[in-house]
């Protein structure tokens, strides 16, 4: 696994899906309005047989996702993930997650990576999927999952909301990372404390460990794209013994990543401290930059140095998070 | 597919004494919706669906008992199984579910399905089977749903002429008329600008459904019959101000109903 800053690619999943149908006339490609931003302009202009532009009809573009799917095809369904989730959630329910159909929904800029407001920024995305019996849900870090995630969720039998950042996106993972549908992502051990994340967080996760394994913590860091079905026995297991458990997501911290690890490790009777690293229950702002929302809204390295610190209660300074600011063409944590 | 040799007019009958009887054993139930639509799903398994070839789609999932009863009585359905609907652990549920027989998509929450028939008409181009039709009801007050117009510009977009909708036209929904709570009018209007070909008839009368669905397999695009229905109509025992929606069906009034049917069916 790399350190930061990270070199930046750009349409790792529009490339591993335009490679994956050239393969597999199953799939189908559907947008609803946003083909360019959603990567899905190299499906659209490679295989046009295949791609269907919907428009902003996100109830309809579901709608027909679900009878595709149950025709025999496996749809592929994009947009930005506050229309992909909030909009036509009934949709999702009926046509898609009851019916327990192979749709793949895939919801571009998480949560506060939009500058654009509460309605551009899905913050509870995970949790409303994660809320739908049959769906699966994965939070994707960087370039190197999401090429292994797209072939991976093909013949699942059912449903996937695929969360992806927009634009640029990291490597951050070498090429020898395998992404697996049901096993967390145990990047690396700590007896003291671990910190579990996943999606645009993972950057932020890496440097806290560091910065407090320099500060004397043995810090572990679990990364876990896929939210459910949530592997609670590694996360159980790496929490075994840690005194604190600190969750990381760019999403709120209702229903997300830090709900479902809070469900695992309470089931499981663990007395780790837990803290959520993630919007407290509140909508977000417009503003110039994604970059000014993370530091507002406390989804910094900072904040998880911070979550750590606090529940370990050591005394002392807290560790402070290099400042790092990325030059054109990389990808550092905020 | 093995039709009954009855006229669609009888075979619309048929249904309806089935769907008494289905609603009979709870003493209330979506009666109405099958007596509104039982001469469209008489002409529609008559003729235009071809099962094995076509899809249909239900879309308000309430008129799921009149397309259980036209499935039986066409040979599509076991007869017995009618006798389980709406009771616990059937897969005959009221309201259509997964579970349901006969038909390829039904939608409880309103407004859905003919999104699922776009994306089954979509699927037939997709797969090059040019003869096959997707057939969907859809209701009137479904019409208040802003899905169903995405759908309708969808269609007429891409030219989906092998999709042919009918509107069950009963002007009935949970808090009273159509009419009453939003106007939709006028509906063939509404498709027609829409980019549709629209036939607007009197849904119990099956010679002018026959003929309006043919015009719609003709049209050369996706095609709509608007079937000015009632959801009394066929049981002139059921009393003035009967709700629709869901009607109350007390054992007398059960019984002189299939009296009645069973009358005219003889």
């Amino acid at each position: 696994m790399r350190r930061p800053p990270y070199p930046t690619v750009l349409k790792p999943y529009g490339t591993a899906l335009l490679e994956l149908a050239r393969a597999d006339e199953r799939i189908v490609c559907l947008s609803g309005d946003l083909t360019r931003q959603c990567e899905v302009d190299l499906f659209r202009d490679e295989l046009p047989d295949r791609f269907v532009n919907v428009g902003m009809a996100e109830a309809n573009m579901i709608g027909i996702a679900g009878a595709l799917a149950r025709a025999g095809h496996v749809p592929f369904v994009h947009t930005f993930g506050v229309f992909a989730t909030r909009r036509p959630f009934d949709q999702i329910v009926n046509a898609v997650a009851y019916p327990n159909l192979p749709v793949r929904i895939v919801g571009f800029m998480p949560g506060v990576s939009s500058p654009g407001g509460p309605s551009h920024q899905a913050v509870e995305d995970v949790a409303l999927m994660r809320a739908l019996p049959n769906m699966t849900v994965v939070d994707a870090a960087d370039a190197t999952e999401i090429r292994q995630v797209v072939p991976a969720i093909l013949d699942h039998p059912g449903p996937v909301y695929l969360r992806l950042k927009r634009g640029e996106i990291p490597v951050i993972f070498d090429d020898g990372y395998e992404f697996s549908l049901s096993r967390a992502q145990r990047l690396h051990g700590g007896r003291d404390a671990v910190i579990i994340a996943n999606g645009m967080m993972l950057p932020a996760a890496v440097v806290a460990a560091d910065v407090l394994a320099d500060a004397g913590i043995d810090c572990g860091l679990l990364h876990v794209p896929v939210v459910k079905p949530l592997d609670a026995a590694t996360v159980v297991d790496a929490a075994a013994g840690a005194r604190a458990v600190v969750t990381a997501e760019n999403h709120t911290v209702v229903g997300g990543l830090g709900s479902a690890v809070a469900e695992a490790l309470a089931e499981a009777g663990s007395g780790a401290r837990l803290r959520r690293v993630g919007l407290r229950d509140t909508f977000a702002e417009g503003a110039l930059t994604a970059h000014h929302l993370f530091q507002t809204y406390d989804l910094t390295t900072q904040s998880i140095i911070d979550a750590v610190w606090t529940a370990l209660g050591p005394g002392g300074p807290t560790p402070v998070a290099p400042t790092s600011p990325a030059a054109v063409g990389e990808y550092s944590p905020v | 597919m093995d039709l009954k040799p009855e006229s669609p007019a009888v075979l619309a009958d048929r249904i309806r004494l089935r769907a008494v009887r289905m609603v009979a054993a709870h003493g209330l139930g979506y009666l109405g919706q099958a007596l509104s639509s039982a001469e469209i799903l008489a002409t529609v398994y008559s003729g235009v669906y071809r099962p094995g070839l076509d899809r249909i789609v239900i879309s308000p999932g309430h008129y799921v008992i009149g397309a259980f009863a036209a499935a039986a009585e066409c040979g599509l359905l076991d007869p017995a199984t009618l006798a389980t609907y709406g009771h616990d652990g059937s897969h005959l549920e009221a309201i259509g579910t997964e579970r349901s027989p006969s038909i390829d998509l039904t939608c409880g929450s309103l407004g859905q399905g003919l999104s699922g028939a776009v994306g089954f008409a979509l699927s037939d181009r997709l797969r090059g089977r040019a003869e096959a039709r997707t057939v969907v009801l859809v209701s009137d007050g479904e019409l208040e749903e802003g899905q169903v117009w995405e759908a309708a510009m969808f269609a007429a977009h891409h030219g989906l002429d092998n999709l042919i909708a009918i509107v069950d036209a009963n002007d009935s929904q949970v808090d009273g008329p159509v009419t009453e709570i939003t106007t939709i009018e006028p509906i063939a209007g509404k498709w027609r600008a829409f980019g549709w070909h629209a036939e607007d008839v009197d849904g119990h009368d099956t010679e002018a459904l026959a003929t309006a669905l043919d015009a719609a397999v003709a049209a050369g695009r996706p095609a709509v019959v608007i079937a000015r229905t009632s959801t009394t109509t066929g049981l002139s025992c059921l009393p003035d101000g009967t709700d629709g929606h869901f009607v109350k069906l007390p054992q007398e009034l059960a019984e002189r109903a299939a009296t009645e049917l069973e009358a005219r069916l003889a």
